[in-house]
């Protein structure tokens, strides 16, 4: 962006030292420090490092985890670091906002200057100019300035130049630019990290993200969207060879009563009512239900199975020969007791002690709600009954995962993205170059002093420039 | 069973051959601006030399014009194969695809270059690191080269887009990792002095330099619409733009780490020597974003 021919036409001449430091002065200092190139990769950088300690340290997990593994010493540092949630921490948040600063402080310093030679054109420039450019040549021709600076005007309008000339007594200088979009394009791309960063903030603040654990046939409230969600139905498609190809769950949005919205979601394909969004998120099996378990009753004299039932989730069934109504009330994966509150609970989501209670009726005399196990068949006995019963299998109840977000924030992250993309490709692929030709008359014909430049794509425009000083130099009648 | 690996396979040696080709083509061919011993003028010697430094390079060329037509046939093949196998189509849905997918938009890249430049010896670097991606594709454990059915997750249409996005991004990257080696090689034997005939058919130190620049260029707005594809996405599979997943870190590392160096072209005193180590340094990021974080750090990305 500094590139020399600005710097060679004294825009940025330091100029004389000053004794105090004026108001000026300081805020010409303030804006060049946050402005500048140098600024702009020290935050690269420190961004990229820091933000490789939330890949390596686990984030947001329980504080035993990081005692576990990496000490206590350790996770007192984290802590006062925020290394267990790097990207929330107030400096590394700070290092975005100074890198919006320094992309809109360099837009304020650099863009009005690309603005102005997008309307107008510096035309006139000094011999010295266009001699200590990178490219440049001094041709002599055999015609006139006035042929001269026609056919150069038509050779670089050809290749797409925008094309200025300017005659002056005694000599004439032609200006030609092309590519203006590049730089645009650049500070398009400087503007789109304000507005993702707003983007970001603005769904933070006010947007959420919940993890939702529901089961087929329940209805659920959203107070954050006051409607109420029902999961119709959850099932689960496999490929041919048993992995899993997707899972499905078909909801219906109730709003004050009625049902208004209803349709299968699956992983990349959420529901979307009134901005929140529900998302086929995970699966698994649920804690606190099953769909059936099956169950061996022992008789306790002859020690022998008399007979195995299947039961339905909290449905009463009688046992064909034998004295015995039963139904299954409770499941939990996980068994547990909390003696002070008398309750029985899952520990964990995980079936590591799956237990089901069963309520029995034997011969209507005896009544019993006993708590069997999976794992430990013997653990209990019922007094005063007959039977012994053994919980031997169980299916599963699927939940399904089902994530809920809103993010008021999004359409201005898509927004700065799409600038950031378009941005970048026009100040990629676009390069800004000018041309300036002086044409002096001297004593047969002219001379003709051609100077260019561009702030990158040296090779390309070498070669540009080198077709043009053949082509007016083909056409010169000699 | 699977057709397109016996292709892959083909790709690989062909690419082998290619890049012997040009390093035989550089130990071959004859600086354009020999220095004549005093007296003895030795057009005759040079012009032989040439034509035959000529021969091999075509040679390269061909066969590695050829080895890109037989990896595109296998990525072809093994589109069809996920068709029937996994209900997509993108040949670039796991690790080994992928590395197969990189080397052919790295080769890709380079014969363009080749047309446009018409500079030979980059193919020493350029297709050798094409040659070390499809190396590693193939040293792969067998499970992770067939066309398994892609997790639920990945079954999307975005996996056309954002994956190839990305890889061709990594494709420019490496290219220019390999130019800024090449620079620095050339460097060296230009600080020297060294006569060799080897280095003195690299292009000179502003091309090679200029070149690698243009590759950064052109990865590095690809990356980013890359990884903002993937936001996208992630958008839709698991309910939120940006989750701070390794792999989605990782490549924003990646990329304002090349954020630093487009930046710092701007500036003087960072052209030469000391941008071609950093491309170096930053193409190892890429590798690592790109195989690393699969193997060292778990994250949602895990099954890429």
């Amino acid at each position: 962006m500094n590139d020399k021919p600005e710097a060679a036409s004294g825009v940025s001449a330091s100029g004389p030292a000053t004794s105090g430091l004026g108001w000026e002065e300081f805020s010409r200092e303030v804006v060049d420090f946050f402005a500048s190139i140098k600024l702009a990769m020290f935050l690269f950088i420190v961004l990229a490092m820091t933000a490789t300690i939330g890949t390596v340290i686990q984030q947001g997990e329980r504080p035993e985890t990081y005692v576990q593994e990496y000490g206590e010493d350790a996770y007192r540092w984290f802590l006062r670091l925020g290394f267990t949630d790097v990207y929330h921490t107030w400096w590394f948040t700070s290092l975005l906002g100074l890198l919006c600063v320094n992309s809109l402080t360099c837009f304020h310093k650099r863009f009005p200057s690309v603005w102005r030679s997008m309307r107008q054109d510096k035309v006139g420039v000094s011999l010295a100019f266009i001699q200590g450019m990178k490219q440049q040549t001094t041709l002599s021709l055999n015609q006139s300035k006035e042929v001269v600076a026609e056919r150069l005007v038509r050779l670089f309008a050809e290749k797409g130049y925008r094309v200025l000339a300017k005659s002056d007594p005694g000599e004439v200088t032609v200006y030609a630019t092309k590519g203006i979009m590049g730089r645009v394009g650049a500070h398009v791309a400087h503007l789109s990290a304000t507005v993702i960063v707003l983007g970001g903030l603005l769904g933070s603040y006010y947007g959420f993200q919940e993890f939702g654990v529901c089961l087929e046939g329940q209805t659920y409230h959203i107070p954050r969207g006051n409607f109420d969600l029902r999961v119709d139905k959850f099932w689960i498609d496999y490929h041919e060879n048993g992995s899993v190809k997707s899972y499905n769950s078909t909801l219906t949005v109730i709003d004050q009563g009625t049902p208004t919205a209803t349709k299968t979601i699956t992983v990349n394909d959420p529901l979307v009512y009134k901005g929140i969004w529900f998302y086929q998120s995970s699966y698994g099996d649920a804690w606190d239900q099953i769909e059936a378990a099956r169950i061996n009753i022992k008789e306790k004299g002859s020690d022998k199975i008399v007979g195995t039932v299947d039961l339905e989730w909290n449905k009463e069934k009688a046992v064909d020969g034998l004295p015995l109504k039963m139904k299954m009330t409770d499941f939990v994966a996980d068994f547990a007791f909390n003696s002070t509150e008398k309750k029985v609970f899952s520990k964990t989501a995980e079936h590591a002690n799956p237990a089901i209670r069963l309520a029995v009726d034997e011969r209507s005399a005896v009544q019993s709600t006993p708590w069997v196990f999976y794992h430990y068949p013997d653990l209990f006995e019922i007094k005063d009954s007959a039977y012994q019963f053994e919980f031997i299998g169980y299916q599963p109840k699927k939940f399904t995962g089902l994530q809920i977000a809103r993010n008021p924030g999004i359409t201005m992250v898509w927004i700065g993205c799409t600038m950031l993309v378009v941005g970048m490709t026009l100040s990629s692929l676009i390069y800004h170059r000018r041309l300036w030709a002086k044409i002096v008359p001297g004593e047969s014909g002219v001379t003709l002093h051609l100077g260019g430049t561009t702030h990158k794509s040296q090779i390309d425009f070498q070669k540009e420039f080198r077709k043009f000083t053949e082509k007016i130099n083909a056409q010169a009648p000699s | 069973m699977m057709r397109s690996l016996f292709l892959f396979d083909m790709t690989f040696w062909l690419y082998l051959a290619a890049l012997g080709l040009y390093v035989a083509y550089l130990f071959a061919k004859r600086p354009a601006m020999q220095m004549a011993p005093a007296g003895h003028p030795l057009e005759n010697i040079e012009e032989r030399d040439g034509a035959w430094a000529t021969q091999l390079g075509q040679v390269a060329t061909l066969v590695t014009v050829f080895g890109w037509v037989l990896n595109t046939l296998a990525l072809t093949t093994r589109a069809f194969e996920r068709m029937e196998h996994s209900g997509t189509f993108a040949p670039w849905s796991n690790q080994f695809e992928a590395m197969a997918y990189v080397s052919w938009a790295i080769i890709l890249g380079y014969v363009l270059l080749e047309f446009r430049y018409k500079i030979k010896a980059v193919g020493a670097f350029v297709v050798g690191i094409g040659f070390i991606a499809m190396g590693a594709a193939s040293l792969l454990p067998y499970r992770y080269q067939t066309a398994e059915p892609l997790v639920p997750a990945l079954n999307s249409y975005w996996i056309y887009i954002h994956v190839s996005i990305t890889l061709t991004s990594y494709a420019a990257f490496a290219m220019a990792g390999g130019l800024g080696l090449m620079y620095l090689f050339k460097e060296r034997a230009v600080n020297r002095g060294s006569q060799s005939r080897f280095y003195a058919a690299f292009p000179d130190l502003e091309t090679i330099d200029e070149l690698g620049y243009k590759a950064i260029m052109l990865g590095f707005p690809l990356l980013a619409f890359g990884i903002i594809l993937g936001a996208m996405w992630a958008n839709y599979a698991w309910g939120g733009y940006w989750s701070w997943d390794p792999k989605e870190t990782w490549s924003l590392i990646v990329w304002l780490i090349y954020g630093a160096y487009i930046h710092a072209r701007m500036t003087r005193g960072w052209e030469g020597h000391k941008a071609a180590i950093y491309a170096i340094f930053g193409f190892l990021m890429v590798i690592f974003c790109f195989w690393g974080v699969n193997f060292l750090l778990s994250g949602l990305h895990a099954y890429a």
